[in-house]
């Protein structure tokens, strides 16, 4: 869930019980707002009526005055009473109205009254109608007030998100695209929110501060690879001159041999290192058409007797592809799969390269192996041989990452095979 | 012969001069390019070993200079990059060959033998010992004046023996020379032992001395 749904969710909710409460509340002290100024009406009316009556005491026939008048009036009724004592009651009731044909609201006040001496019950009533009418409509507004306040959360809410977070998702969006060993450093464009000014500083400072660590990283594995490489030589001059002492008995010949395998060792592994950190740091250019084929032919030309001499078939289906490319690098490539086909298959094996346009395919005949997912891992070695440096397939991957090849490995009908497809 | 080598690692120097030494090189050091700069002006080598990363300049600069006096020095770089731009530099710059550290002294050896053959082509451009001569241009053997087919693997065989006369040569440094980084495919060096074989045999065959001697556990010497 977004931040500002959280926000909004929230704030929506708050504001839809506020509202949902208000109504019955408001509702109830309006209509009984309202009920009380009809009480003080009905009230005064009574009194004024009374008080006329009053007035006409004196007369005779008031009995047969105040029949005719609760004849006549519509509003007001009066009739004795006997018996009745005095009081007052007030009541809301829902008489039938001929005209309207329907039942409408009346509040009434009925009270006992002297007059004359005899008591008499009076009825004054009023319609409601209209003070229902006013309740209606403030209860509509209060529903107009509920989708206006909600709609409009919403939609403040919306562009708030589009306008004023807007930075922050594109901060967002830049960390996602952002690759340590690619970009060059974070873009952070100044908002108007302090914020957000501070985030974009901080990611700007910690990702350039990364960055430069991991040049320094990248650095320090070239120079390092770099400088180790004139203390082999001399190790390998001084070998070199060790074998020419006359009188070496065969035992200390033997550990020379020995350590000069191992300086041949270093030496590799130390040129792979070193070829590894100069892929990473993109030290080749790719401006050369190539074909393909060719250059694979000629490698497994010079491969073949090698692979014989193994007791492998080599055997190549290699059909006419130009790409444009850097050589060298195409050159390691073609020869680290095919060492590494070479070096990995049991006697009496074969080997297929296959060259089409937009691929090229290595496999070797085999068993399926114990972790195939970590097969381009630097120094990842299943079998226990001393040959081989344990990076070309390091090599073959980061030659492929580096100029947007796919390379893939699967074990297929018993055949280990690499492919590499090339963006045509 | 008179070598210049032009490199600041010392010990590095120190074998390398000891090693051509015995080939009846005379061999003079710079460790810097001052020093080297100051050693081309005045005298004239048969070869250059010229390392490319100097303290005080690039090695480079150092090739200018030559090319621009047209010394006709021969010259092999040395570095420690193994980069294929300095190899392309250096070599479009008038180097005659290109080493990367590390490398074997009997390799170094041929490389130098082969630079100042070149440059002292006059007339014949052969190698001789006693009955046995190989002519670099041809790359054709002659024994008692009679051709004696060689595979090509032989005649370089041949020829890298020859370049490191009475030195012991390591099966790795053959095997390094005859097939380059594909020497990290070849096993128990039967490969070296089959060709060395045939080798042997037909110099015999052609009535040859047995020169080349098999060093147990290092690799063979050529010598009387």
């Amino acid at each position: 869930m977004r931040l500002l749904q959280v926000s909004l969710r929230t704030l929506l909710l708050y504001s839809l019980l506020l509202v949902i409460v208000s109504i019955p509340i408001s509702f109830l002290s309006i209509s009984a707002i309202l009920n009380h100024e009809v009480d003080e009406t009905l009230e005064m009316q009574s009194e004024q009526f009374l008080k006329h009556v009053k007035g006409f005491e004196y007369l005779e026939d008031l009995e047969r005055d105040l029949i005719v008048l609760d004849q006549l009036t519509y509003n007001v009724h009066i009739k004795p009473a006997p018996g009745a004592t005095p009081g007052q009651t007030f009541e809301t009731l829902y008489i039938y109205d001929s005209l309207e044909q329907e039942d409408r609201p009346y509040r009434m006040l009925a009270s006992v009254v002297q007059i004359k001496g005899q008591p008499y019950r009076l009825t004054i009533s009023m319609s409601l109608v209209d003070n229902y009418q006013l309740l209606n409509a403030i209860g509509l507004v209060q529903a107009v007030l509920i989708v206006a306040l909600a709609g409009g959360l919403l939609f403040i809410n919306r562009s708030l998100s589009r306008r004023l977070w807007k930075p922050f998702y594109k901060t967002l969006d830049n960390l996602k695209a952002y690759e340590v060993d690619k970009n060059e450093t974070i873009d952070t464009a100044q908002t108007r929110i302090s914020e957000f000014d501070d985030l974009n500083k901080t990611i700007g400072t910690l990702t350039e501060r990364n960055r430069k660590i991991f040049l320094q990283q990248k650095e320090f594995i070239e120079d390092a690879a770099h400088e180790l490489q004139t203390p082999i030589a001399v190790f390998q001059a001084k070998l070199d001159l060790l074998m020419q002492q006359p009188g070496l008995s065969e035992s200390a010949a033997e550990i020379i041999s020995r350590l000069e395998n191992t300086a041949q060792r270093m030496s590799r592994l130390n040129k792979n290192l070193l070829l590894l950190s100069k892929i990473d740091n993109r030290q080749f250019s790719q401006a050369e058409r190539i074909e393909l084929d060719a250059l694979v032919r000629e490698h497994v030309v010079k491969l073949k007797p090698r692979a014989e001499e193994n007791g492998l078939s080599l055997v190549e289906s290699l059909k006419p592809f130009v790409i444009t490319t850097n050589r060298t690098l195409m050159e390691v490539l073609a020869t680290n799969l095919l060492h590494n086909a070479i070096l990995h298959t049991a006697s009496g094996g074969s080997i297929f390269v296959t060259v089409e346009p937009g691929k090229l395919e290595v496999s070797n005949t085999g068993t399926p192996l114990q972790s195939p997912e970590r097969i381009f891992d630097r120094f990842r070695k299943e079998s226990s041989s001393n040959r081989g440096s344990g990076l070309g397939l390091a090599i073959v991957k980061k030659i492929c990452e580096n100029f947007g090849y796919q390379v893939s490995y699967a074990f297929v009908d018993g055949n280990h095979t690499f492919s590499i497809r090339f963006p045509q | 012969m008179k070598i210049l080598i032009i490199e600041d690692e010392r010990e590095l120097v120190k074998s390398m001069a000891q090693y051509l030494r015995q080939e009846s090189y005379v061999c003079e050091v710079a460790y810097t390019a001052g020093e080297a700069d100051e050693k081309i002006l005045l005298f004239e080598y048969d070869c250059i070993l010229l390392d490319i990363n100097l303290p005080d300049g690039n090695g480079l600069k150092i090739l200018e200079t030559l090319k621009a006096k047209q010394k006709t020095d021969g010259v092999i770089i040395i570095t420690a990059r193994n980069s294929v731009e300095d190899k392309v530099v250096g070599l479009n710059l008038g180097a005659d060959d290109y080493l990367a550290k590390p490398f074997f002294l009997p390799e170094l050896a041929a490389r130098v033998s082969a630079v100042i053959r070149r440059r002292h082509f006059n007339g014949s451009n052969r190698i001789t010992f006693h009955e046995i001569a190989v002519d670099l241009l041809g790359k054709t053997l002659h024994v008692n004046e009679q051709p004696v087919e060689l595979t090509r693997k032989e005649y370089d065989l041949l020829v890298f023996l020859l370049a490191n006369r009475n030195r012991v040569v390591s099966k790795n440094a053959i095997a390094e020379h005859l097939s380059g980084d594909d020497a990290e495919l070849l096993d128990k060096f039967d490969f070296i032992y089959t060709h060395m074989k045939n080798l042997k045999r037909k110099l015999a065959d052609a009535g040859s001395g047995d020169y080349i001697k098999t060093v147990y556990g290092l690799g063979y010497k050529f010598a009387e």
